[in-house]
């Protein structure tokens, strides 16, 4: 029996970043995908009575098809317990805890056959991260949760955001976005092709910008991988299936600074789609990486 | 009435100072009732002589204050380690001291399993072993088709052969953090941390927890702590479900179990009010051989890993200071919420800034939460020195000291983790005794082999596997050491009032020796027999 591969998102950040609250708008939030979220701290989880199926000690099922449950002492087995769930969720959101190393976690991801790579979250606070990053106890761990993001979300910024984002964007290379301004954040992380549902909006969001491309064009697996290492630093995501050369063909996966290729089966034409900011991406200038590509 | 069984002994060495030879030992309802000679009973009634110990040495029996319950049920793999080593039937697994033996000894053991079962090993340790690292190429030649795993002995390792890695579809295209290539590109069979091994885990049903909670492993358990004389032990850093601790409940309660056991929730999870709601709660559900209640906390890693918290001058090697598993800011919660709730902690601290953490945060908790008797324990403490030592005296903590990694990898940590100069002052018995602290040591089981008596006589002799002595002014006596292994371990269990040394009032918890170890030389305290041990008046031999 062959199951899509199950993606996996670690949100990372310290205590009191805002982690807990970005899963709270992640579970609400109308994105159509049957959501797992695994949390350390099950009481901070607040979702309105109103989107509750049920509840117990230490589960919550969703109206709208989403789990929220606590890891046990062990996360790996953890994860493992969420890819022999029947129905498979469609996405899995891992909470770490306030110290964790994310890449560690997401590695778990890239290594299992049966998972993608769902990308990093870092989340910081405002208020307290420029006091954190002079403490030598624990500097070194956190700037690393900001290194090793996909995506930087600041909190509470304040009168602080821009000195904060400009600090951020020196430890790492991920974008650096204010939560608060995210809407459908839903979007940016779980991929842009959600199931359609009746009743749901159509139109992308205006803080998006989409290229797609759909055509004969064919690559090697070498080709491909080289191409994708000069991609355009704006792609947040990209997935499609490229025809090979010899009649194989290859899935590409792209989570931030994460690229993916697996065998796949050919399809009547290479399909590709790529998704990121406004203000980080350009679609001609992916459109021009694309056409570049010698056939 | 109950019957009153007096033991008789070659010698009871009881640690009791008031009486601290005997030759008798009197047991009614589980407890002991009269120490002394023959008549030692006798103005409590008609007495019923048990001679079957008559020709041994009866100690208190020991206390393992620091272990793991996997110690148990990691048996179910082959071991593959360096040194030798007795499985919980008694069966000595000479130690692999090359490649040749490693493979050899695997395949041996494959002869013996069924077709379709993978060949899961344990305790391999590389930094033993000169020439070639372990790769797929070694492993194949145990079998091509049968999948093969080899778990280092920190289990952050594992090797695996061809059909293994076939299995997780890693291949020239894999490109996974830990998954490493040979110089062909091909994945080398080596597998580095939790990530990369995952795949292997979950298709060869490598399942840590059923290492811990099975009917077996807790069996197997109580076994492993016969073998080496120990009567209660605990399993720090435990999960507890609901349904754990029920299993617990049941399998302890069998009058046939031979060992107390003492288990610490790990601090994982929930608010740090939270944890100790429910250390709380357990501690309402303890039985006489299920004592629960007390919470174990993770602040650093480890130091030949490189990963405990060290202060200046930091590692030899220039590696970067460790890291925190858990925050500082948490340890503070923690430390809040357990001294304001009355809760026992037992805190893994291995680097010297860790215990400085930890120290400043329980100085800090204690003055919001005043709690004279709360003796949490400070767990490996292994470059604490004598002013930390002071400070824990200050405050009413406990030490409960590593003193196998001495001999296990004393020589590494002077040529590699922290040097010569740290490496003479680590787990520093001495320094603790003298600030007044009460002391423990400890094997960490499965990571060291547990058995108090080796125990002991790494913290009198203190000598490393090259056989030199490192720091002769931290070593303490035979009898310090002997103290340390009953009534010290007992003490950080708080359970001093009611085991620890053979006197009147306390359970009937013996070990039973074929030597006397006040008797032998230092050095020999290791070789002492272990025959069995009693609990509660009844006896296990081995």
């Amino acid at each position: 029996m062959s199951m899509a591969p199950l993606p996996m998102t670690v949100i990372a950040g310290y205590l009191g970043a805002g982690k807990t609250t970005l899963i709270n708008r992640l579970l609400a939030e109308d994105h159509g995908l049957r959501l797992m979220v695994m949390v350390n701290d099950f009481g901070a989880i607040n979702i309105d009575k109103a989107l509750l199926a049920s509840s117990d000690e230490d589960t919550l099922t969703l109206t709208n098809g989403c789990i929220c449950c606590t890891m046990g002492a062990d996360l790996f087995l953890a994860i493992g317990d969420a890819l022999d769930r029947r129905p498979r969720p469609d996405h899995l959101i891992i909470e770490a805890s306030g110290i964790a190393d994310p890449g560690r976690i997401a590695n778990a991801a890239i290594a299992e056959p049966d998972m993608s790579y769902g990308g990093i979250v870092t989340v910081v606070d405002g208020e307290n991260f420029p006091m954190l990053d002079r403490d030598d106890l624990i500097a070194p761990q956190l700037r690393a949760q900001v290194a090793q993001a996909d995506l930087v979300l600041m909190n509470r910024a304040g009168d602080g955001a821009a000195p904060l984002q400009e600090r951020l964007a020196m430890l790492g290379d991920a974008p650096v976005l204010d939560a608060g301004s995210l809407q459908d954040m839903g979007r940016l992380l779980f991929g842009m092709a959600p199931p359609p549902r009746v009743g749901a909006p159509d139109a992308p969001h205006p803080a998006y910008v989409s290229w797609s491309y759909r055509g004969p064009k064919t690559l090697d697996h070498a080709a491909i991988s080289a191409r994708l290492e000069t991609r355009p630093p704006g792609v947040f995501r990209m997935k499609g299936i490229i025809n090979g050369t010899d009649g194989e063909a290859w899935e590409i996966q792209v989570v931030g600074k994460q690229t993916a290729i697996r065998k796949a089966h050919p399809g009547d034409a290479t399909q590709l789609v790529a998704l990121g900011l406004k203000s980080r991406l350009d679609p001609g200038e992916v459109e021009t990486w694309w056409s570049d590509t010698p056939e | 009435m109950s019957e009153i069984t007096v033991f008789e002994a070659r010698k009871i060495v009881t640690m009791d100072p008031n009486r601290p030879e005997a030759t008798h030992v009197a047991v009614r309802d589980g407890r002991i009732l009269a120490v002394g000679d023959a008549d030692c009973a006798n103005q409590w009634g008609t007495v019923r002589h048990d001679r079957s110990l008559a020709g041994h040495i009866l100690m208190p029996g020991f206390v393992e204050g620091h272990a793991h319950m996997m110690a148990g049920a990691i048996w179910q793999y082959a071991y593959a380690g360096y040194h030798d080593r007795v499985d919980p039937d008694g069966r000595l697994w000479p130690g692999l001291t090359d490649l040749d033996a490693v493979i050899d000894g695997l395949a041996r053991y494959a002869a013996g399993l069924p077709e379709d079962q993978p060949l899961i090993a344990w305790g391999f340790d590389p930094i033993f072993l000169q020439g070639e690292r372990l790769n797929k190429k070694h492993l194949d030649r145990i079998s091509t088709e049968r999948p093969v795993a080899v778990l280092f002995s920190n289990f952050h390792l594992m090797c695996v052969n061809s059909a293994s890695l076939a299995l997780a579809g890693y291949d020239a295209g894999t490109n996974v953090d830990g998954v490493i290539k040979g110089a062909d590109g091909l994945p080398c069979g080596e597998l580095q941390e939790m990530a990369a091994m995952f795949p292997i885990m979950r298709r060869l049903g490598i399942d840590f927890r059923s290492l811990t909670q099975r009917e077996d492993a807790i069996r197997d358990y109580g076994r492993v702590s016969v073998r080496c004389g120990v009567t209660t032990v605990t399993d720090l850093f435990a999960e507890m479900t609901d349904e754990d601790v029920q299993a617990l409940l049941r399998i302890t309660g069998d009058a046939s179990f031979p060992v107390r056991l003492a288990p610490a929730l790990a601090a994982m999870g929930g608010t740090a009010a939270d944890v100790a709601q429910r250390a709380c709660a357990l501690k309402t559900l303890s039985s006489e051989k299920l004592r629960l209640g007390a919470v174990k906390l993770m602040t650093d890693g480890s130091i030949q890993g490189w990963t405990a918290r060290v202060k200046w001058p930091g590692y030899v090697g220039g590696q970067p200071n460790g890291l925190w598993n858990t925050a500082p800011d948490q340890i503070r919660a923690l430390c809040h919420a357990m001294q304001e709730a009355g809760v026992q902690m037992h805190i893994h601290v291995n680097g010297d800034e860790a215990s400085e953490v930890v120290i400043a945060a329980l100085e800090d908790a204690m003055r919001a939460h005043p709690w004279p008797g709360n003796r949490h324990v400070l767990q490996h403490g292994q470059m604490m020195g004598a002013d930390q030592f002071r400070r824990c005296a200050e405050l009413g903590l406990a030490v409960n000291l590593f003193a196998n990694h001495l001999w296990y990898f004393g020589d590494q940590h002077a040529a590699l983790t922290i040097g010569e100069d740290r490496a003479q002052r680590m787990d520093a018995c001495r320094a603790a005794l003298d600030a007044g602290v009460v002391l423990a040591i400890h094997s960490d089981a499965p990571v060291t082999p547990m058995g108090p008596l080796f125990t002991a006589w790494c913290a009198a002799n203190r000598q490393t596997m090259s056989g030199r002595v490192l720091g002769e002014a931290q070593k303490i006596t035979a009898h310090e050491a002997l103290h340390a292994i009953t009534l010290g371990a007992a003490a950080t269990l708080k359970m001093d009032s009611e085991i620890g040394s053979i006197e009147t009032g306390k359970r009937a918890d013996f070990a039973i020796l074929g030597q006397d170890p006040t008797d032998v030389a230092p050095q020999q305290l290791k070789d002492v027999p272990v025959l069995g041990t009693v609990l509660d008046g009844r006896v296990h031999l081995v």
